[in-house]
C-alpha cells in the first residue's frame, strides 16, 4: 500500500527532496550564493520572465519545435526503414550515407544550415531530423528484418501478399522496438532544438538561456534550466502515451511474462 | 472418392543434402491421415512443401487437381509453435477473424460472426477480447485451430500441433480436433512423432522413412470414426496398428545410431 503510493508519487517526492536539499545548500551558503541562488529567488525570476520576457511564448516555441521534430523524425525513420527493407539497393546505398551522417553532432550542423536555410522553421526541421531520425530508423531496420519465421509463414498461409505482410504483420511486430528508438529520439529532439536556438540566436528557450547567461542573470538561467527539464519530462510523457497507445499489447505481455 | 492432395515422385534438397526423395501418396476428401516418423526425418519440411510454403525440386504435387505453387486457397495450416504463430498484437477474435481473409466477399460483420462461432466451437467463448498471451498453451492452440478453420478450407494441415502441450490437454485437444474435423467436414493431415496419437486420430497412418524421406509403410486403422480416449486405445485394432508401426520405426533405426529429438 504505502510502497505503491510512494511509487506513484515518486516524481513529486523526488522533486521535493531535490528542492529541500537545494534550499539547504543555498541557505548554508556552501557554494558561492551568486552562482547558487535560493529556490525562492529562482521562482521570482521565473515569474518575472513570464511577465517581462514572454517566457511562455518562448517555451511554446521550443516545445513545438522539439515535438514536431520528433513526429517528423519518427515518421521519416520508419519510412526509411521500410524502404530499406523493401528495396535492397536502397538499403546498401543508404547505409553508406547513414554511416557518414550518423556521428555528426547537431551543433556542428547549425552554421552551415543557417547559410543554406536561413533562420526560419526549415532550419529547425533540418537539424532535428538530421540528428533524431537515426534511432527509429536503425531500430526499425533491425526489427523489420528480424520478424520471426513462424509469423511470416502464418501470414503467407493466411493469404497475405508481401505488402499486406509488411503492414499487417512485420510493422506491428516491429513497433515495440521502433518505439524504443522514438523514446531515445525524443531526448535528442529537445537537445537539438535548444542547441539550434542558442546558435541561431533569435528566439526560443535556447536563445533566452544564452542571453541570460551572458547577462549573468543566474536565477533566470536556473529557472530556464528547470523549465527545460520539465519540457523533457513532458516530451517523454507524450512519447510514453503514444507508446502505450500503439504497443500497449507488448507492455502488458511483458508484465504477464514477468 | 475425390482426390484432394496427391504427390508423385516429390523430391526436395537443402543444398546437396536430399531431404525428401521420390515421395508419393494420395489423400481423399474426408480422410484423416497421420504422417508419423522418427525425429529428424524431414516431417516438417514435407509439410511445408505440401502447404506450398517451400518449393519442391522435382515431382508433381497437386491440390484439388491443380499444381501447388504458393499456399493454395482451400488449404490451412496449424503450426506447432502457437505462441509465435498467433499475432500477439491482435485479440483472440481479431486473430481468428484474420484467418477468414482467404474467404473472398465476406463482409466484416460476417467475418466477425464466423470468428465468434469458431471461438465458441473450440470452447473459448468469453475469451474473444483477451490476447493470446493471456491464455494457457492449450487454449492458445485452440485459438490457432479456430483460425485454421476460419477460412473454411478443405484441407487442414496440422504440424505437430499438440507436441508442446501437457498430456491431459493433448488428449482433450485430440478429441476436439476429431470432432471439429467431422463437424466442419475437413480433410486433415496430421504430422506427428507420437505413434499413439497418429493411430488414435487417423483413418490411415503413413510411416515415413528417415532421410531422404519417403513413405515407408501405410497402415489402415479400422476403428469406428467416433473415438474414445479409453476404449479406442484398448481395442485390438488400435494395439495391432500401434505394434506394426512401432516395430517398423524401431527396425528403421540403424544399430548403434540413436535417434533423439533433433
Amino acid at each position: 500500500m504505502i510502497i505503491n503510493l510512494i511509487l506513484k508519487l515518486r516524481l513529486i517526492i523526488g522533486l521535493l527532496i531535490l528542492m529541500t536539499v537545494w534550499q539547504a545548500v543555498a541557505l548554508a551558503e556552501l557554494v558561492n550564493p551568486k552562482y547558487f541562488p535560493r529556490i525562492d529567488a529562482i521562482v521570482v525570476a521565473f515569474r518575472d520572465m513570464i511577465a517581462e520576457d514572454n517566457l511562455l511564448e518562448a517555451a511554446q516555441l521550443t516545445f513545438s519545435r522539439a515535438f514536431m521534430g520528433l513526429i517528423g523524425a519518427s515518421a521519416l525513420g520508419i519510412g526509411l526503414a521500410i524502404l530499406s527493407e523493401v528495396l535492397p539497393w536502397f538499403r546498401l546505398g543508404f547505409r553508406v550515407i547513414a554511416n557518414v551522417l550518423l556521428p555528426i553532432p547537431p551543433a556542428a550542423l547549425v552554421p552551415m544550415a543557417i547559410f543554406m536555410l536561413g533562420l526560419g522553421p526549415e532550419l529547425y526541421a533540418f537539424i532535428i531530423l538530421m540528428v533524431a531520425v537515426w534511432p527509429p530508423f536503425l531500430n526499425g531496420v533491425a526489427a523489420l528484418h528480424g520478424t520471426n519465421d513462424v509469423q511470416l509463414r502464418t501470414a503467407r498461409m493466411l493469404g497475405c501478399t508481401d505488402w499486406q505482410t509488411l503492414w499487417q504483420v512485420r510493422l506491428p511486430a516491429a513497433m515495440p522496438e521502433i518505439f524504443a528508438g522514438i523514446r531515445y529520439a525524443a531526448t535528442i529532439c529537445l537537445i537539438a532544438a535548444i542547441v539550434c536556438e542558442m546558435l541561431a540566436g533569435r528566439d526560443g528557450l535556447g536563445f533566452m538561456l544564452f542571453k541570460k547567461a551572458f547577462g549573468q542573470r543566474i536565477p533566470d538561467v536556473f529557472a530556464l534550466m528547470f523549465l527545460c527539464a520539465l519540457m523533457g519530462a513532458v516530451l517523454n510523457g507524450a512519447t510514453n502515451f503514444a507508446r502505450h497507445w500503439v504497443t500497449g499489447w507488448n507492455l502488458k505481455m511483458q508484465e504477464v511474462a514477468r | 472418392m475425390e482426390i484432394i492432395l496427391a504427390a508423385r515422385h516429390v523430391s526436395k534438397s537443402y543444398g546437396a543434402a536430399p531431404i525428401i526423395r521420390g515421395l508419393g501418396f494420395t489423400f481423399h476428401a474426408g480422410e484423416f491421415v497421420s504422417l508419423v516418423g522418427p525425429s529428424g526425418c524431414g516431417k516438417t519440411t514435407l509439410l511445408m512443401c505440401l502447404a506450398g510454403l517451400l518449393p519442391i525440386d522435382a515431382g508433381v504435387l497437386t491440390f484439388q487437381g491443380k499444381p501447388v505453387v504458393g499456399v493454395p486457397d482451400g488449404m490451412a495450416v496449424v503450426f506447432q509453435d502457437y505462441s509465435r504463430s498467433l499475432f500477439p498484437w491482435k485479440t483472440n477474435l481479431e486473430n481468428v477473424r484474420f484467418g477468414t481473409r482467404r474467404s473472398t466477399g465476406l463482409s466484416r460483420a460476417n467475418a466477425t460472426e464466423r470468428a465468434r462461432a469458431l471461438i465458441d466451437a473450440v470452447g473459448l467463448s468469453g475469451y474473444e477480447d483477451h490476447y493470446p498471451w493471456q491464455l494457457s498453451g492449450g487454449m492458445q492452440q485452440r485459438i490457432a485451430i479456430a483460425r485454421g478453420l476460419a477460412s473454411q478450407s478443405r484441407l487442414l494441415l496440422l504440424d505437430e500441433p499438440l507436441a508442446a502441450v501437457d498430456a491431459q490437454t493433448r488428449a482433450d485437444l485430440q478429441d476436439l480436433l476429431l470432432s471439429l474435423a467431422q463437424r466442419f467436414n475437413q480433410t486433415c493431415l496430421l504430422v506427428t512423432h507420437d505413434v499413439d496419437e497418429a493411430v488414435y486420430m487417423a483413418d490411415r497412418v503413413l510411416v515415413l522413412a528417415p532421410r531422404p524421406t519417403q513413405i515407408d509403410m501405410e497402415v489402415r486403422v479400422e476403428l469406428r470414426k467416433a473415438r474414445d480416449q479409453i476404449s479406442s486405445r484398448e481395442e485390438p485394432e488400435f494395439l495391432r496398428a500401434r505394434h506394426e508401426i512401432l516395430s517398423r520405426i524401431r527396425a528403421m533405426r540403424k544399430p548403434g545410431v540413436t535417434i533423439g529429438d533433433h
